[in-house]
């Protein structure tokens, strides 16, 4: 994911294997991950996916496209619903239910990316943070479908040994040639979904359509008198986004197997935005990285902290956030931009001109 | 070039992923042989007494472990409150709850049913009140801290958001903080049990006072926008029928949302009514009854969790004839305080640390009397396991435990009648005291009909 084009005939033989060498640890890592872990850690892992995946969406609407939004919390929330109402209602199975809500979402994008059109900047962030903050209020509006603050459960139901139907959560069961647990087999399920989103997101940036996007974000009228559909290629790129917070928002609702509308509040939407920052902008692997990093910081750090430091964690995060941004004001991807360029440096003679572009 | 090299990589990759699947997890497969082999052993002896039982494990669960968290002769249970925000006066239920397990420990343990004796572990989760975090705490509870069981867990849709992993993984949620009449389809979820009235039998008692003593009543409801809050809704509508009593307004109150309840109040006094039900928690519930405007003068019910001391002071004054229903003991109250069950309260809290505001307050007694529901299915079952003490407490015969009313007892039956406290009584405030305002009635095997759960 991070490997790079240079293009450059006598680049440093180090600019081409690092970040080989970086994506195959990184390939090992994460198969090998649910195989190292207890069951518990394994879901813990699989809990951080979904907000990788959104974080990848609005990593294309910010870093690549320029737009702001302080909304995919809602957009997940939409993802998230329409899961949990596609298979308790439809008895979907989950493949097609994700599938249904990255659609549902690119529609709902489409939506909010028009009035993008004429909002921009820190307008545009307003007017998302708006739709962040009345998202769960909408849902405790129609509390009777989706089950308002109490939550609603993804179940199907199944008759217990006393004869009465019981509502069961519904799960992931590991076919039996898989000769892996439930919870491995989830976590791959997950990691695969991921994959894909990341490739494709990967292929769109490097395409045609993908350089319009970029094209947009440096110089808006350039674009335009260079022949760029400015319209079509922002609205494009909003649906596309939403989209991915639909996907993660649906991995978020069949990892819980159930929604409540106090998981989908704005602190989420600025979850996301903080872990796009934290990853770095623009970067395909990035908001991975990021969400990775903001996860490890709430479930392995927070538990492990004193109990009289707990109520000041986002304290913590927020000061942590200050000092991350002073030392790499490019994120992590930027921080590992910044080694990789010394140590190429360090061994090649002479400068390369072009930056790498991950 | 590039994607040359991609295709290589993905395939090391699926290389690599085959090489994973051909090994899988060798401890997971320990583990699920020795889970067979239990469940096997056990089957052994309870098969005469599961044809009669109420939950059989071996029916009812994929993946049972019933002896998980007990180590020798230490039970290790868990219990998730909110430590922070405006419903962390709720944490002193847990602190009443970890002084009962103190208490039990410095008496050397708990006499199980089998013969042998137990010390308790207690380990607190926080989920701030809010329901979207509570299935992490208790995931992190019931998996990685192995506990047995959880005990007196906060808030009714915090353990409605866990009922299915509970019940998916067989895990006892025993003396729940909350009256919600959810608990009542035991029938489904087996493994969890109420440590309050059902709140639809606490708003019938009520209603039942009402009906006799103002028939005519012009109702102001104010519920909490829950199944908490929701519940007394329902009973009040379902009772008024057929009688003179009318609901004239109601506002509904979204403890997530909302910080104060004064504006709700404000609207609700203009509506005429002279009756105010207080259907809501928390701190907002005191507010709401300090804020009532000195022009209303409503004969005023607050709910059951609202009726201790602590909330009592925190209405700063206006507490002076208030109406709500008494399932315990109130340890707040002169009359009650001489009996010799809130004596040794008072006498082995405080040794645990429990100041006499705490000790007086009403809230960390609730979290004692859950500690001692637990206690008191240790010490009737027969076997201690999970599926076992969960059938114990689910066919208990006049078992009086904990801070009970002297002359209360509990029935309870399975599916039929899953409610622990049933036997309630009306009290009125009065001097700063709780005054009985008419006498304590069973109503043993209803609870479940009043909110129609079958």
């Amino acid at each position: 994911m991070t490997t790079t084009s240079t293009g450059a005939p006598n680049a440093a033989p180090m600019r081409r294997w690092l970040p080989l060498v970086s994506l195959l640890m990184l390939a090992v890592v994460l198969i090998a991950l649910p195989q190292l872990l207890n069951p518990f850690w394994t879901g813990r892992v699989t809990s951080w996916i979904p907000l990788a995946i959104v974080a990848l969406g609005l990593n294309l609407l910010t870093g690549y496209n320029g737009q702001i939004s302080v909304g995919h919390g809602a957009l997940f929330g939409v993802g998230a619903y329409a899961t949990a109402l596609i298979i308790n209602d439809w008895k979907w199975p989950y493949l097609a239910a994700i599938v249904a809500s990255a659609v549902i979402c690119f529609v709902a994008g489409i939506f909010v990316g028009l009035p993008a059109l004429r909002i921009k900047g820190l307008y545009l962030a307003l007017v998302t943070l708006a739709v962040a903050t009345l998202f769960p209020q909408i849902i405790e509006q129609f509390s009777d479908t989706t089950g308002g603050s109490t939550g609603l459960g993804i179940t199907a139901k199944e008759l217990n040994s006393r004869g009465v139907l019981t509502d069961r959560s519904i799960r992931f069961t590991a076919p039996e040639w898989s000769g892996q647990a439930d919870d491995q087999w989830r976590y791959y399920l997950f990691l695969i979904v991921a994959v894909v989103c990341f490739l494709l997101v990967r292929n769109l940036v490097h395409s045609r359509a993908g350089r319009s996007i970029i094209a947009i974000r440096d110089n808006e009228v350039a674009a335009e008198v260079s022949g760029v559909n400015v319209a079509a290629a922002k609205v494009f790129t909003f649906a596309i986004s939403a989209a991915l917070a639909g996907v993660g928002g649906a991995l978020f609702a069949l990892y819980n197997t159930r929604v409540s509308s106090g998981s989908f509040t704005l602190l989420l939407s600025l979850n996301i935005l903080v872990a796009v920052v934290i990853g770095g902008t623009p970067s395909i692997i990035g908001p991975a990285i990021g969400a990775v990093f903001l996860n490890v910081f709430t479930d392995v750090i927070t538990p492990e902290l004193p109990e009289n430091v707990k109520s000041i964690t986002p304290l913590i995060l927020g000061a942590l956030l200050v000092v991350l941004m002073l030392v790499a004001p490019g994120g992590i991807v930027g921080l590992y931009r910044q080694v990789s360029a010394w140590l190429v440096s360090r061994r090649a003679t002479a400068p390369d001109p072009i930056p790498p572009t991950p | 070039m590039t994607s040359n090299r991609t295709l290589r990589l993905a395939a090391v990759a699926a290389a690599l992923a085959l090489l994973v699947t051909a090994c899988g997890r060798d401890n997971k497969s320990a583990t699920k042989d020795t889970t067979a082999t239990t469940a096997a052993d056990g089957s052994s002896d309870t098969t005469a007494a599961a044809a009669k039982a109420f939950i059989n494990p071996d029916e009812d669960c994929t993946n049972y472990d019933g002896t998980k968290g007990i180590t020798g002769d230490t039970i290790k249970i868990g219990t998730v409150r909110p430590e922070s925000g405006p419903y962390s006066i709720y944490d002193t239920v847990t602190k009443g709850l970890a002084a009962y397990v103190g208490a039990i420990n410095a008496k050397g343990g708990v006499k199980a049913g089998d013969g042998k004796t137990y010390k308790l572990e207690l380990v607190k989760a926080d989920d701030g009140y809010d329901p979207a975090k509570t299935p992490g705490e208790v995931q992190r509870l019931v998996e990685q801290e192995g506990i047995f069981a959880m005990v007196g867990e906060i808030g009714t849709s915090n353990n409605l958001a866990v009922r299915q992993y509970m019940n998916d993984n067989c895990v006892p949620s025993i003396g729940l903080a909350t009256g919600s009449t959810e608990w009542g389809k035991a029938a489904q979820y087996p493994w969890f049990i109420g440590g309050l009235p059902s709140y639809a039998t606490e708003g019938y008692a009520f209603m039942e006072w009402l009906k006799t003593n103002k028939p005519d009543a012009k109702i102001a409801l104010l519920y909490q926008d829950d199944d908490y809050g929701k519940a007394y809704q329902d009973i009040i509508k379902k009772e008024i029928k057929g009688t003179k009593i009318t609901v004239v307004d109601e506002q509904s109150f979204n403890p997530l949302t909302e910080t104060s309840p004064e504006s709700k109040v404000a609207q609700l006094s203009g509506s005429g009514a002279d009756v105010f039900f207080v259907g809501i928690g928390g701190t907002p519930c005191p507010t709401a009854i300090r804020t009532i405007p000195d022009s209303w003068k409503p004969l005023t019910y607050v709910s059951i969790t609202c009726s201790g001391k602590t909330a009592m002071s925190l209405t700063q004054g206006h507490d002076e004839g208030l109406y709500s229903t008494q399932a315990t003991l109130d340890v707040g109250t002169t009359a009650d305080q001489a009996n010799p069950k809130v004596q040794d309260f008072f006498k082995e809290g405080a040794a645990q640390g429990l100041d006499q505001g705490t000790l007086e307050g009403g809230i960390a007694a609730a979290g004692w009397g859950f500690g001692a529901l637990f206690v008191k299915g240790l010490e009737l079952t027969p076997k201690v396991d999970r599926a076992t003490l969960m059938n114990t407490l689910f066919s208990m015969k006049d078992v009086n435990f904990g801070l009970m009313l002297d002359d209360a007892k509990v029935n309870t039956d399975g599916s039929k009648d899953p409610w622990v406290l049933e036997d309630l009584k009306v009290i009125k405030r009065a001097g700063g005291q709780w005054t009985e305002a008419a006498p304590l009635v069973s109503y043993d095997g209803k609870s479940n009909g009043f909110a129609d759960v079958k």
